[in-house]
């Protein structure tokens, strides 16, 4: 009995122990939080054929995309629930703040009605983009197998629950200055029907279906992703500083704050991927299969965009310094 | 101000649904994931939260909720309340984080679920901040216990917990897995949100909230409490996803999903909360016992929520009545005499002046469960603590993997309910364990419990010890009780009075 050890309470989480380091707030309530990587036969407590469990062998855990050890990820900014709100309700209270500026200075009113028309085809639509990335967020967080790698993916639907926020409340702002212009009204007809947004739409759709959890996150991290914040937002709010919507450009630039925390994580997690020898080639193989869809849909789209000569151009050599400076 | 009120644009932020064009409508919403229902996206359409909230209110609003919450815990850091703290409530801890702490995490992706797969776009969003909610749930209830982890290394399970073999906890993984976890939106979404975080999340959150002020433990009170103001608002995702369904004809496949949750999340229930708020929790610390809590939070409230919503009481709703007073002292007694095999400390709450209060809740305590308790309590007071300990394991349930169990005395009841399905025989505790397994089958049937573990050899050696190295537990982990048995005095006191008589 004597040769008993006796277990003695540790600093930290006993997984995090044997560490030097003490952890940091991020690490001791983000790291290894999912359990369904205990049993390879049985993700859940569960009969191991039911259907989710061999979802999650399949999709997940046998996915091309390997690594071994996906826990050992870390999000460079370290977010937690705490501080996203902090951080998030700061940007809100500055959001907010412009709308309630512009409103009072009666901005709308002083819109060309043409850029009007063109903010009710080529905006207000983009609502339905953007839950598509809050939907395919929501995808990768819940089949990602680190929940390092999940928290991301969360924060970054919620973040595109706050982009589709701002846009449905704009475009209630714009129905109220041009009633005649079909505001909170034709946004799903353009959106299934006019062809500037067909190349998103084909390109959401089709990403909202991919179901391997390695091909789903560069296909959204990578490409699509990519395409949006570059087409639908950095052009988008270009075209519209050059007619006179300050407001729009002010906006975009405040939403682009977000994306680029997504791609700082994107980033790390490139870099984490890049450390097994496969991974190089299927990713590159991956986005020459997504990029052509997300050109495409850059150039029917910023191709409408008034006052902006170039701008696909510009935003698909952004989409390729991107992933050029994560080296894929 | 110039600004528009919420529901300026609250409508048009969940007016999200399109027809799919360029992939099928079952590829974007495949039945298996989004619900096999057949529903299109239009009935979907109708659903309606009654709890509304946008992105910035929600951003600002907890942000509010936070800072107190942790402001609470900062200020109340070096106040030694948990050293000083009764053993019976730091048990009371330690079960409730190892149990729930990383269990919410996970519910952060079964509202992903409902956010990425239900057809109705009001509840993705919804499902969307519920999705938050439960990331901070788990985040603050893994922040919080890491304050202890240094002084105790049973507050480690606070983390490690889900991570094991430990029999609780594959129940809890059983009961979640099953209910959240495996599920499509829809269900996820009757069976999480409104049949277990409706009543069971409120009982758990408030009514240990109550016990927690009362026991002098302010940064776990605020903590749970806080949590149960999220929980209230995103436990009524489910509640219009039943009137979808209600409205077109599947009232039936909504009340089974009803019933099985509510069933599963009693079972566990009667394992977890029972067994700390009538023996762990401080006598003089005691609101109300688990049956009043259960009556007043599950009871009452399940009987008007279903009928509000047009549904009807579980089929077993007399035998779930009856258990109230029954089932959760055999709990207690199996995971207090199979101690070792916990995280925490049980605290045997079966003092002379505890057993009155038992008596005064439950009338016949003392002739049935108490006569247990003589038993235990001879072979401590007599030194004979070999007998005090157990051997072997219980025999579980298949399904709710807890021991089958009846009530001792005069009406001894236990009672094995068995089923054949496909060659293979399994047991259940109850007749209602058992028709929750044959409603699907297929997601059960290949489930090992830990005695089909035990039995087919993936135990060894096959005694105590290799049950507790399977289980990942060990000294310095293990429980004992909670109060090193000094209670034992009081009756060795009793003894030497009557003799001296």
């Amino acid at each position: 009995m004597s040769d008993i050890q006796i277990l003695k309470p540790q600093k930290t989480w006993s997984h995090l122990a044997a560490r030097r380091r003490k952890p940091s707030e991020y690490e001791i309530v983000s790291t290894n939080l999912h359990y369904n990587d205990r049993d390879a036969a049985s993700p859940y407590e569960l009969d191991p054929g039911m259907f989710m469990n061999e979802w999650y062998k399949k999709h997940t855990f046998d996915t091309a995309l390997k690594h071994a050890d996906w826990n050992a990820f870390r999000d460079p900014d370290e977010v937690v629930y705490r501080t996203y709100n902090l951080m998030q309700d700061g940007q809100e209270t500055y959001v907010f703040g412009l709308f309630n500026q512009f409103n009072e200075r009666e901005h709308d009113k002083a819109l060309d009605p043409r850029w009007a028309g063109s903010l009710g085809r080529l905006y207000a639509p983009a609502r339905f983009l953007f839950h598509a990335l809050q939907m395919a967020s929501a995808y990768v967080g819940q089949v990602s197998p680190a929940s390092t790698l999940t928290n991301c993916n969360y924060f970054q639907m919620a973040d595109s629950l706050r982009w589709l926020s701002h846009t449905a409340y704009r475009t209630r702002e714009l129905a109220l200055a041009f009633p005649d212009q079909g505001f909170g009204r034709d946004e799903r007809r353009y959106w299934e029907q006019d062809p500037v947004w067909q190349g998103f739409r084909e390109l959401v759709e089709k990403a909202l279906t991919t179901w391997d959890w390695g091909e789903a996150i560069v296909a959204l991290s990578l490409v699509v992703k990519p395409a949006v914040e570059e087409a639908v937002l950095r052009q988008l709010g270009a075209s519209a500083r050059h007619n006179g919507d300050t407001l729009l450009g002010l906006l975009t630039d405040a939403q682009l704050i977000d994306a680029d925390r997504h791609r700082r994580w994107t980033a790390a997690f490139v870099a984490m991927a890049l450390e097994t020898t496969g991974n190089l080639e299927l990713m590159m193989a991956w986005i020459a299969c997504w990029a052509p869809l997300a050109d495409r849909a850059i150039e029917a789209y910023c191709g409408a965009l008034p006052d902006a000569p170039g701008a696909a151009d510009a935003a698909r050599a952004a989409t390729r310094d991107i992933r050029r400076g994560l080296g894929l | 101000m110039a600004v528009l009120n919420r529901m300026d644009w609250y409508d048009l932020a969940r007016s999200t649904n399109w027809t799919p064009k360029y992939v099928a409508e079952d590829e974007l919403f495949p039945p298996k994931l989004s619900g096999e229902f057949g529903l299109p996206l239009t009935a979907w359409e109708e659903y309606d939260e009654p709890y509304k909230q946008t992105y910035p209110e929600y951003v600002k609003v907890q942000r509010e909720k936070d800072a107190g919450a942790y402001s609470v815990k900062a200020a109340l850091e070096r106040s030694r309340i948990f050293e000083n703290a009764d053993p019976g409530w730091k048990s009371v801890m330690k079960a409730h984080y190892g149990a729930i702490a990383r269990g919410e995490y996970a519910a952060a992706s079964a509202e992903a679920r409902m956010m990425r797969f239900s057809k109705a776009p009001g509840m993705r969003n919804m499902a969307t901040l519920g999705c938050m909610d439960e990331i901070r749930h788990g985040q603050m209830q893994l922040y919080f216990p890491h304050e202890h982890v240094a002084k105790d290394r049973q507050m480690d399970w606070a983390f490690k917990a889900y991570d094991t073999n430990e029999w609780a906890m594959i129940a809890a993984r059983h009961f979640f897995d099953d209910i959240m976890m495996t599920r499509d939106a829809i269900s996820v979404s009757i069976m999480l949100t409104f049949s277990f975080e409706t009543g069971f999340t409120n009982m758990q959150f408030l009514g240990l909230a109550a016990d927690a002020a009362e026991a002098g433990d302010h940064t776990f009170a605020n903590l749970i409490s806080s949590i149960q103001t999220d929980e209230s608002r995103h436990a009524q995702i489910g509640g219009p996803a039943l009137k979808v369904l209600i409205a077109n004809g599947q009232k039936q496949e909504a009340q089974k999903r009803v019933d099985i949750a509510l069933w599963g999340a009693w079972k566990l229930f009667s394992v977890l909360t029972g067994p700390i708020m009538d023996y762990y929790t401080p006598l003089e610390h005691r609101k109300q016992s688990f049956k009043e809590f259960m009556e007043e939070w599950i009871v009452a409230q399940f009987e008007r929520a279903l009928t509000d919503m047009g549904l009807d009481l579980p089929w077993y709703w007399d035998i779930f009545l009856k258990d109230l007073s029954e089932t959760h002292h055999g709990m207690h007694m199996g995971s207090y005499y199979w101690r070792p095999t916990v995280w925490w400390n049980p605290s045997a709450g079966i003092t002379p002046a505890e057993r009155d209060w038992l008596e005064e809740k439950y009338p016949g305590w003392n002739d049935t469960w108490g006569q247990c308790w003589d038993v235990i309590i001879d072979n401590v007071v007599d030194g004979n603590m070999a007998k005090a300990y157990p051997e072997t394991l219980p025999y579980v349930c298949n399904m709710c993997q807890l021991p089958i169990l009846g009530t001792p005395g005069k009406g001894w009841n236990v009672k094995d309910y068995p089923l054949e399905y496909q060659g293979r025989l399994y047991h259940f505790g109850s007749e209602v364990d058992r028709w929750v397994f044959e409603q699907e089958p297929e997601r059960y049937a290949g489930h090992l419990s830990i005695v089909d573990r035990f039995l087919a050899g993936m135990i060894q050696p096959m005694n105590l010890e290799g049950a507790l190295a399977y289980m990942n537990i060990g000294p310095g982990e293990c429980g004992d009780d909670a109060h090193n048995y000094a209670w034992a005095e009081v009756y060795r006191a009793l003894r030497a009075e009557r003799k001296a008589v």
